[in-house]
Order: C-alpha cells, then sequence, then structure tokens
C-alpha cells in the first residue's frame, strides 16, 4: 500500500515539479528585455536534459578517462602504466584476441545466416514460413543468462563412465568417442567458436526478421524485368535484392557488431574467461569487481569506447546519407 | 550551423574536462564506525538458509532475555556492502566477517572495538587458538571467531574402502601418497576431483594448494605465504604442485583423468564414490559437501553408515594441521554495551546449544564444545579434527588480495590443471597479478 502510494507521489510530485521547473524557466526568460528573450530561451529550456546528459554521461566519461590513469584505488596518477601493462600482459592480448575473433566473426555470420533464413522462408507456404521464422526468432526473447542455462546443457561434459547429460557429448560418445570437455578446447580458439554459436543463435532471428522485411520490399517490378532479361535466381538475389536491402544489411550489422563488443554474460556465464576464452567485457568485470583495479577497469573501457567509436561515426555517417537521399 | 554546435561542444566538453581533471578520490578516508548506544542493534552476516535460520533462533531468544532487539541483515555480497556503509557512516553495531581480509582492513581505519576487554578471558582461551590469531591486528584481538568450517577433510565409502585396503586412515601424507598408489595399482582410481563452481570455477584447487602447503610447510611460512612476505612462485609451492601433480594429475589417480577436473562440479565430483563398485575411494573438500545438492540424497540419509572421514595428515604422524574458514564478529558500534553482550554471548559456552547444533549448518569454533550435539557423527568427527588440530589456519585465498585471491589463483589454477598452462606459468603469472 504504502509502496503504491509512493509511486504515486513520486509521479505526481515529479512531473509537476518538471512543469514547475519548466515554468520559472519560462519566467526567468520572460524577465529579459525584448530580444534577448528569445536568443536565451531555448538554451533555458535544453538546460535541464543537457545537465542530465552531463551528469550521466559525460562526467562519468571523462572521469572513466582520467582514472584510467590512476592507479588500481585512483589515489595517484601513473601515466600510461596501466596502458603498457594491460597491452603487454600475454593474457589480455589473447583477450583482445578473442575480441577481434568476435567482431569479425559474429555480425558477418549473424547476416549471412539471416539472409539464408529470410530468403530460404520467403519461398515457404504463408503457414510453414510462419512456423519456421516463429522457430528461430524464439531464441531472441530469451536473455543472455537463461540461453547459456541451456547452452550448458548442449556442452555439458561429465568423466568418462558417467552418463553423459550434455547433448553434443551424448552423440559424440554415441558413435564411441570419448566424453570431450569442448569448451576447454582452446586450439585454433575452438572454445570461443563454440561460445558465438549461442550469439548466432540468439541474434539470427533478429536478422531474419528486418532482413525478411526488406526483402519483401523489394518491388516486383525489378525482379520481373530481371527474369524476362534471362537473369538466373543466384544473380537475381546478389545483384538485384541484395543491392536494393543494402541499407537494412548495414543497420542489423551494426546493431550486432556493438552487441558483440558489450558481450559479457554468454562468457561469464559459459567460461568466466576462463580456458582462453576471455573478451574485453568479461575482463573490464572482473578487473573491476574482482580485481577491485579501477585503473585496469578504466583502461580498458577507454580501450572498448576507442574500438567503438568508428563504428559509431560510420553509423551517424550512414544515417545522414539516408536522410539525404530521402 | 554545422560549425556552431561543434563548437559547443568543445566547448562544453572542455569545461567538464577542466572542472573533472585532477580528481581523484582521497582514498581510504572518509566514513567511520557507528555511535549507536541503543538497545536496538544490527547484525550484519554473509551466511544463509540453514545456517542463518538456525543463527536467528539462537540469537532471538538471546535478545528476548536480555531485552535486546536485533535487526538482522544478510547479505551475499558482504564485502563490497561493508565497505559502501562504512563509507556512508552507516555501518552496522556487530558484523559477522565471513572473511578475515577486510576484517583487518576494518581494524586497521580505527573502525572496530577492541575485544580484549570485553569477551573473558576463559571463552577466549576454549576457542580454537588459530582461528583466535586470525581475529588479531597487531597483537589486539578485533574479532572472535563465532562459527567455523574445515577443509582439509577427506570424505570416503565406508564400507568399500575397507575392502580396498583403506582401513585405517593414514598417518602420514607419505602414507596417503602410499595408499592413493595401492588404490590406484588395482586399476580404479584413488581420487574424486572437480574444481568446476560456475563463475568461481578454480576454488577447490586452491585449497588442494593450500593445504598442501600447510602440511608440507606449517602455518608460519604457509602465513608468509598468505601474506606474500614470500613470493607466490616460491621454490616451496612449485614443489607443492609437482606432489600435487603426483597425488592428483598423474595417470590413474583422478576419476575421468586430468582432463575432466576443471568441467567436474565440486559439489557433485565424489558421486562416483558411492556407486558400486566405486568410480573412486577419496575426496578432499570442506564439510559443506554433504549436504543437499552436495552427496547422492540416498547417502545422506544414512550418512554415518556410508560415509568416512579422515583429516588430512601431516608430515609427521604427531603434526595435526587444519585449513578452514569462519566467521569473525566484530564491533563497530565501540560504545554499545548490548553489541558487547552479544557478541560476549557468541562466544560463550551456551552459543549454539539451543538447536542451531542440532541444525548441522554449524560448527562452533569452541574445543569444548559437546560434539555429540552435533546431528551426526560424521558431522562430529569433523568438529573433533579441527578442536584437535595442532595449527588451525584459514582459507588462503580468502586472505589473498581479490586480484590473487579470487582472481589469478583461481584461473591459473584452472589453466594448470587442464593443461593450458604448466606448473611455472601459472605460477609466474600470478606471482606477476600481486598488486604492489
Amino acid at each position: 500500500m504504502i509502496k503504491i502510494l509512493n509511486a504515486l507521489i513520486a509521479v505526481v510530485g515529479g512531473v509537476a515539479g518538471a512543469i514547475l521547473l519548466y515554468w520559472l524557466l519560462n519566467k526567468l526568460a520572460e524577465l529579459l528585455p525584448g530580444r534577448w528573450e528569445d536568443r536565451v530561451k531555448p538554451y533555458l529550456f535544453l538546460l535541464p536534459a543537457l545537465a542530465a546528459i552531463g551528469l550521466y554521461l559525460v562526467y562519468p566519461t571523462i572521469q572513466t578517462f582520467v582514472y584510467s590513469f590512476a592507479n588500481n584505488r585512483s589515489t595517484e596518477f601513473v601515466g600510461f602504466e596501466n596502458y603498457a601493462k594491460l597491452l603487454t600482459s600475454k593474457t589480455f592480448q589473447n583477450t583482445l584476441f578473442n575480441t577481434f575473433l568476435w567482431i569479425l566473426i559474429v555480425p558477418a555470420s549473424v547476416i549471412a545466416f539471416g539472409l539464408l533464413i529470410a530468403t530460404l522462408a520467403d519461398r515457404l507456404r504463408p503457414r510453414g514460413e510462419k512456423t519456421a521464422k516463429t522457430l528461430i526468432f524464439l531464441p531472441l526473447a530469451i536473455g543472455a543468462v537463461s540461453a547459456g542455462a541451456i547452452w550448458k546443457f548442449v556442452y555439458a561434459t561429465r568423466p568418462p563412465g558417467q552418463n553423459q547429460i550434455g547433448l553434443l557429448n551424448g552423440i559424440w560418445t554415441a558413435f564411441g568417442g570419448d566424453p570431450v570437455n569442448w569448451l576447454q578446447i582452446s586450439t585454433l580458439r575452438f572454445n570461443s567458436l563454440l561460445l558465438m554459436v549461442m550469439l548466432l543463435w540468439m541474434q539470427a532471428g533478429f536478422a531474419m526478421v528486418l532482413l525478411s522485411a526488406a526483402i519483401k520490399g523489394v518491388p516486383t517490378e525489378t525482379l520481373e524485368a530481371a527474369r524476362l532479361d534471362g537473369a538466373g535466381e543466384g544473380s537475381i538475389f546478389f545483384r538485384i535484392v541484395i543491392p536494393q536491402i543494402r541499407t537494412t544489411i548495414i543497420t542489423v550489422f551494426i546493431t550486432v557488431l556493438i552487441g558483440v563488443l558489450k558481450t559479457f554474460d554468454i562468457v561469464y556465464v559459459m567460461t568466466n574467461g576462463n580456458f582462453n576464452t576471455n573478451v574485453i567485457a568479461v575482463d573490464f568485470f572482473n578487473q573491476l569487481f574482482t580485481n577491485r583495479n579501477n585503473g585496469f577497469a578504466a583502461a580498458i573501457v577507454v580501450m572498448l569506447l576507442i574500438i567503438m567509436i568508428p563504428v559509431l561515426v560510420f553509423q551517424v555517417r550512414q544515417f545522414r546519407a539516408e536522410e539525404a537521399a530521402r | 550551423m554545422r560549425i556552431r554546435s561543434t563548437f559547443a561542444a568543445s566547448v562544453t566538453l572542455g569545461a567538464v574536462a577542466l572542472l573533472t581533471t585532477g580528481c581523484l578520490s582521497s582514498g581510504g578516508g572518509g566514513g567511520g564506525g557507528n555511535s549507536n548506544t541503543s538497545k536496538n542493534i544490527e547484525i550484519m552476516y554473509a551466511f544463509t538458509t540453514d545456517q542463518e535460520t538456525g543463527f536467528k533462533g539462537e540469537v532471538n531468544k538471546w535478545a528476548k532475555d536480555n531485552g535486546v532487539t536485533v535487526k538482522f541483515t544478510q547479505s551475499s555480497d558482504f564485502n563490497s556492502l561493508i565497505n559502501t556503509r562504512v563509507q556512508g557512516n552507516d555501518a552496522p553495531d556487530v558484523a559477522l566477517f565471513p572473511q578475515p581480509g577486510i576484517m583487518k582492513d576494518m581494524a586497521d581505519q580505527g573502525l572496530l572495538a577492541d575485544l580484549s576487554d570485553i569477551v573473558d578471558k576463559s571463552d577466549l582461551d576454549s576457542l580454537i587458538q588459530g582461528a583466535v590469531e586470525t581475529g588479531q591486528v597487531n597483537g589486539k584481538q578485533y574479532a572472535i571467531p563465532m562459527s567455523i568450517n574445515v577443509k582439509s577433510i577427506v570424505f570416503y565409502p565406508k564400507k568399500a574402502a575397507a575392502a580396498a585396503g583403506l582401513t585405517q586412515p593414514p598417518q602420514t601424507l607419505d602414507d596417503l601418497m602410499a595408499l592413493s598408489k595401492k588404490i590406484a595399482s588395482t586399476g580404479t582410481t584413488p581420487w574424486c576431483f572437480g574444481i568446476e563452481s560456475g563463475a568461481a570455477t578454480g576454488w577447490p584447487a586452491t585449497d588442494w594448494v593450500e593445504n598442501l602447503m600447510l602440511i608440507n610447510n606449517g602455518s608460519d611460512v604457509y602465513n608468509q605465504w598468505v601474506q606474500h612476505k614470500i613470493p607466490f612462485n616460491d621454490p616451496k609451492v612449485a614443489e607443492t604442485l609437482d606432489q600435487m601433480d603426483q597425488l592428483l594429475l598423474a595417470d590413474g589417480m583422478t576419476n575421468g583423468g586430468r582432463k575432466s577436473i576443471a568441467s567436474n562440479n565440486f559439489n557433485t565430483a565424489a558421486n562416483p564414490m558411492f556407486d558400486n563398485p566405486p568410480g573412486c575411494y577419496m575426496y578432499r573438500q570442506g564439510n559443506f559437501v554433504a549436504k543437499s545438492g552436495g552427496f547422492p540424497d540416498k547417502v545422506l540419509a544414512d550418512l554415518d553408515n556410508t560415509v568416512g572421514v579422515f583429516p588430512m595428515p601431516g608430515k609427521t604422524a604427531e603434526d595435526k594441521p587444519v585449513l578452514g574458514g569462519g566467521d569473525l564478529a566484530g564491533i563497530f558500534s565501540q560504545d554499545n554495551q548490548s553489541a558487547k553482550d552479544l557478541v560476549k554471548f557468541l562466544a560463550s559456552k551456551d552459543y549454539g546449544t539451543n538447536g542451531y547444533a542440532k541444525t548441522g549448518a554449524w560448527i562452533s569454533p569452541r574445543t569444548d564444545f559437546d560434539t555429540s550435539q552435533y546431528p551426526t557423527q560424521v558431522l562430529g568427527s569433523i568438529a573433533t579434527f579441527a578442536y584437535e588440530s595442532t595449527e588451525f589456519v584459514f582459507d588462503g585465498s580468502d586472505q589473498m588480495p581479490g586480484e590473487v585471491g579470487s582472481g589469478s589463483f583461481w584461473k591459473d589454477m584452472t589453466a594448470w590443471i587442464s593443461g593450458q598452462e604448466d606448473a611455472k606459468t601459472a605460477l609466474d603469472n600470478i606471482e606477476s597479478s600481486w598488486p604492489s
């Protein structure tokens, strides 16, 4: 009861407070002489939003940047020591390499799978298409940690002689193999690939839905014209469909890419970065919350930010270009 | 417009940067203890389930008899929360520290009451001395143990083990090695071993290393190693890993082989012990595996008849070192009589006799505690190992800095056992991760 009351007070009080604030700001602007009132008013109205962004986004970013040059308890500056130590450590180099593998492999395969499924489903009868799409889309609704719980049963390993509860080992041992510790095989980063399969499984549905809609949006006239000109299915797909859905592909690619850079839960739940599967976000978490090393954690975040910037710039440019073309 | 907005943005950014640059925290400082002197006291702790329920029952009865109101605050993230609360001037009156490291930090900052004059000398003397010493900083008693756990226990299947030649507990580490080899020669692996524990994978391996370090070198060297007065990759540690290699990791010593250890959950790793014929005969782990979720239910239902226990032996038959852990009680509100009385009660003979010991979720740190109070003989024997120990030390990884104790030590031991790193690389990595 008290909670409901609190919520009500918060809602009413919040809205009333906002109105009062803007009313005051407006009054303040009206005190100014004529022309100045018009000049200042927009900025005054922008002020609360800017202040919020400054407080919750800009300030922490800069503070993180500053902390990345300080020691583990953020009490003294140490120059570039954090970066130097991280970048020369073999473990962190491996972590970076894994992260690049994720960036290289996952978005591209998500697009490939999404396109494949979208194109194939497009050829099914409506009922079949709906069923297929629903099934593929389903994993998207599952959280990463729950996905981890599911996939643990796929990769699970029990010592030889015991019942294998893992799907992969169940199949493997049925064919006479000895149980394999899938997530411990770091040769050629096989275990990282197994973890990437999980993200692929989760994200393929998302790519499929957007790409499928785009494919359906390709005008039939162009397709018919191509067919009349004697184009095969292959060249229709690559020369007509793909160029027309290019912007959707890029949007999906960037969304997945940003998701990949933030990948944390899958790795944390499945291996916690053990067996050479560490990625940058898990390393950041462990540096901050296990090792309590603010300096390393901040330096890792700054590096992540630097990796992200080109992606963001590209996305903004792309968006502008699209707007301009409209 | 474009230029102007870029200009405005850079000015804003620049201004914020100027305002914040050089802002570092002043370090440590700030915050304080607790000046509460009322009869309403708050107690904070990390343990859960049966251990928590039994504890509340025990303390509530005391509180009722003494006209005190106790507020119970459980936190599974005890270490972070206590730090935050101390910094915010909101420390609880009494804290039951699950790990000694953070308690020593607080004592160093002068936040904890000196218990030497509060707890009776006779009570202090009845507690396990190793655990009492863990509560001392610079010779002063800032915390006392109010619950312990024992980690250097070997569990074995009673009937099957006798047939395999385990008729009496090994008296020395050499005996244990000989026994392991004897069992291995019959074609069955002597040991069960698993170190998988979700995000905390690796800690059971660190317990093994600590246990062998303690047995080989005694508590003095052990504590020096834990406090980094000798380097982590000291030759003594390398020898210990070598020993562990022969005892556990060599072919035919562990059920499922070396490769299976890192993916085998520590809770259920011992279960092949109860198969017929057993997959392995011995499992070294803390007293907490003998509960639901660990040993199979049918074993737990008849624990005393199916499971035997012996302590990890010392180097000689006279040595009885025990590796364990426990919760340490300290007082933040230094002038609060009720808080003092509560801690006095926790150290007293009566504490735990009101049904808490019967739950089996708690082991008393008092060496004169009546072991028949425990629900099973197994638990009684385990408690006796601790009471009769010649040395009792706390889990070392819990006392090391987080980077090592719950970071590199776990991870590099996992990498070593699963074959990703050799022993030397693993030890060197841990040493280099130690914060300066």
